[in-house]
């Protein structure tokens, strides 16, 4: 029996909230410390803050858990964006010098103001990733055939070394190196709950966005002609696709530092399950992401236990063959 | 037409030997520890100077410069036959993964075998370029492997390839660094950076073996560099064994690579921007471009080292971030004039 993208993309949007369930439970029972699952039930509906293990989980693992899920969906999504507004198959969050741009900025924040507290900070971090978009993207748009893969996948490295070269620089030159690998690293195994409060405001923003441009992003991954054609105003819809993806990036590396790959591999996937709608893809791929990136993490803790591996070791080591095979496939073409 | 060619070569070459002498000279006399020009020469020639003089000068600046200036050279040369063979302006050993390759090569060595060793000594100094060597090559041959289709390479996939397996390699790196002691880490860490600060006379005797070696093989083929140039279909009717000779100068441009990298760990864009400023003053000939993006390659990390250290003494900057300082306006430049 034949089933159908849109049937798909239905199942996989009824099943998210069962699979998250499961590998949340998963992903807080395992680590260091084995957690019985009965526990995590009483931990949560009735909490004693006199057993360390229901400690352990409500500060540390269950953020822990909704935090990847959160940054799994954000980075997919802003992949997915990404990749439909230019068509090319390549881009994604991680090789367009998003996060680089994130560093520079905490960085000259940390040097200039000494003293500024932890929204400060995001918010320099939100401002970073828009600056690194908007520097790349402005650059393969200005320049000829910029926003071709190749292209775009070296203007990206190339601003992403430039900006982390400013960033060590700025760092090493006014002794803040510390602070700055400090606030980078601290990654999810101590993500802040706090912290989580503060992005979703702007994540949640972030994919309203998503989904409002879903269906123009829909017509432009067919052309910017085409979509032209049908009444829609590209520039507008560009534009508003970059701030969405710089929400939703910057958020994700003012939680957890730079991780790769999600944004690349995840709507790809998406699409090959539901299609090239993006009212379906856009949905689906902040569920699957959400999924992959808590079992990457859950993952991250067997690589080199009893220590935590950074998690973008594990998404690389899955994402990089992935990689190679598109490249194989697609080679240097525009749109595939 | 020819005569005005060479003139431009002899020309350009001995500006840039002004260039690097005076370089030199500041790169010796400028530090912590300023020296002066009657310091410098009596320390040098006559010998006859204060023990500490000739310590900073033998022991520190003498060796930094000379490690310097070689890994310069190396680079550039192996970028400008890096960016003839692929007919890529933009292909440079570090976006090509080489340098990732190079690198894990050599973090390898140091989880292996740094234990209680320092990195003194020949043991390391003779052995870290042969991982990195390894490390490089495995990398190309799996980047140009992955890249060959049909009989030929494609240049487009072969640079995203080489960001692609660079990245891995990258993460891989990053994964072992991790799990070295913390004093191997702080190592690991300064070295992936790109720094010459660590350089030694050690290093250099390990390093100049291999461009005695390496560099006349590239020079003898510069001609071949130019035949590249032409479209697939001439090479074939001028008889020459394309691939075959590709592989070879490609061999030995990567070993090249891998021989700086792992005297001075990552430092970028040498290989990229010497060529292009070469091929400005002396046009496309390889047998001229070649000694002269050499030439650039030495002043240009002279120079980014002298920086590093100065600009913010007492703290040092690695030169590697120096490079992609300076290299990175002047690369968005190349490719705003590529379009007219």
């Amino acid at each position: 029996m034949h089933i159908s993208q849109t049937s798909l993309a239905k199942v996989i949007l009824i099943f998210f909230p069962l699979g998250f369930l499961a590998l949340a439970v998963l992903s807080i029972s395992i680590g260091a410390k084995e957690i019985p699952f009965g526990d995590i039930y009483q931990s949560i509906f009735h909490f004693d803050a006199n057993q360390p293990d229901h400690q352990i989980i409500i500060h540390n693992r269950l953020p822990r858990a909704l935090g990847a899920c959160l940054i799994g969906a954000f980075l997919a999504v802003s992949g997915a964006l990404m990749q439909g507004m230019t068509r090319n198959y390549l881009a994604s969050p991680s090789i367009m010098g998003v996060s680089d741009g994130s560093v520079f900025l905490v960085t000259a924040c940390m040097v200039l103001l000494p003293n500024a507290g932890a929204f400060v900070l995001v918010l320099f971090s939100l401002a970073g990733s828009a600056f690194g978009v908007f520097l790349v993207f402005g650059l393969g748009s200005i320049l000829p055939n910029g926003l071709t893969p190749v292209r775009l996948a070296i203007i990206g490295t190339i601003i992403g070394t430039f900006l982390s070269s400013l960033a060590a620089a700025l760092s090493i030159y006014f002794k803040t190196n510390q602070d700055i690998s400090f606030w980078y690293n601290a990654r999810l195994h101590q993500l802040d709950p706090a912290m989580i409060k503060l992005a979703v405001p702007f994540g949640t923003a972030g994919l309203v966005l998503a989904l409002i441009l879903a269906k123009p992003i829909t017509l432009l991954s067919l052309g910017d002609e085409t979509a032209a054609g049908l009444g829609e105003n590209t520039t507008r819809i560009k534009l508003l696709t970059i701030v969405a993806v710089a929400l939703l990036t910057g958020i994700s590396v003012a939680l957890a530092g730079k991780i790769t790959f999600v944004g690349l591999l995840i709507p790809h996937m998406t699409r090959y399950l539901v299609g090239n709608d993006y009212r379906w893809v856009i949905p689906c791929t902040a569920a699957l992401g959400g999924l992959f990136l808590i079992l990457s993490d859950t993952a991250s803790r067997f690589l080199n236990s009893p220590f935590e591996t950074p998690i973008s070791i594990v998404t690389s080591f899955i994402g990089i063959p992935f990689f190679i095979y598109l490249i194989k496939r697609n080679g240097g073409k525009a749109n595939a | 037409m020819l005569k005005q060619e060479r003139k431009r070569f002899a020309l350009s070459l001995s500006a840039g030997i002004l260039a690097i002498l005076v370089g030199a000279y500041f790169s010796l006399t400028n530090g912590t520890y300023p020296m002066t020009a009657a310091d410098l020469w009596d320390t040098l020639f006559r010998g006859h100077s204060n023990p500490e003089l000739g310590l900073i000068l033998f022991e520190f600046r003498l060796p930094r410069l000379i490690v310097g200036a070689l890994v310069g050279l190396g680079l550039a040369i192996a970028g400008t036959v890096i960016q003839a063979i692929s007919k890529n302006g933009l292909a440079d050993p570090g976006i090509l993964g080489i340098n990732s390759g190079a690198g894990l090569g050599v973090v390898i060595f140091m989880y292996a075998f740094m234990g209680n060793r320092t990195l003194d000594g020949y043991f390391s100094a003779i052995s870290m370029p042969l991982f990195g060597l390894t490390g490089g090559i495995v990398a190309a041959l799996l980047i140009f492997g992955l890249a060959w289709e049909r009989g030929r390479l494609d240049s487009q996939r072969l640079l995203l390839f080489g960001i692609a397996v660079g990245t891995g390699l990258g993460s891989g790196s990053i994964y072992l660094s991790l799990r070295m002691k913390s004093g191997d880490f702080d190592m690991a860490a300064v070295w992936v950076a790109g720094s010459i600060w660590n350089a030694n006379w050690y290093f250099m005797i390990a390093m100049v073996p291999w461009f005695l070696l390496l560099l006349p093989i590239i020079l003898f083929k510069a001609k071949l560099l130019d035949v590249f140039q032409l479209t697939e279909e001439s090479i074939k009717s001028l008889g020459v064994r394309t691939e075959k000779q590709k592989l070879v100068l490609l061999f030995a441009s990567v070993s090249l690579v891998a021989i700086c990298v792992a005297a001075a760990g990552a430092i970028g864009f040498v290989g990229l921007i010497a060529p292009h400023i070469a091929k400005q003053l002396v046009g496309q000939k390889h047998m001229y471009v070649l000694p002269i993006s050499g030439m650039i390659g030495m002043l240009l990390v002279i120079l980014a080292d002298l920086l590093a250290r100065v600009v913010v003494a007492p703290a040092e900057i690695p030169a590697g971030i120096v490079v992609s300082i300076i290299g990175v306006p002047y690369f968005i430049y190349l490719l705003f004039r590529a379009r007219a």
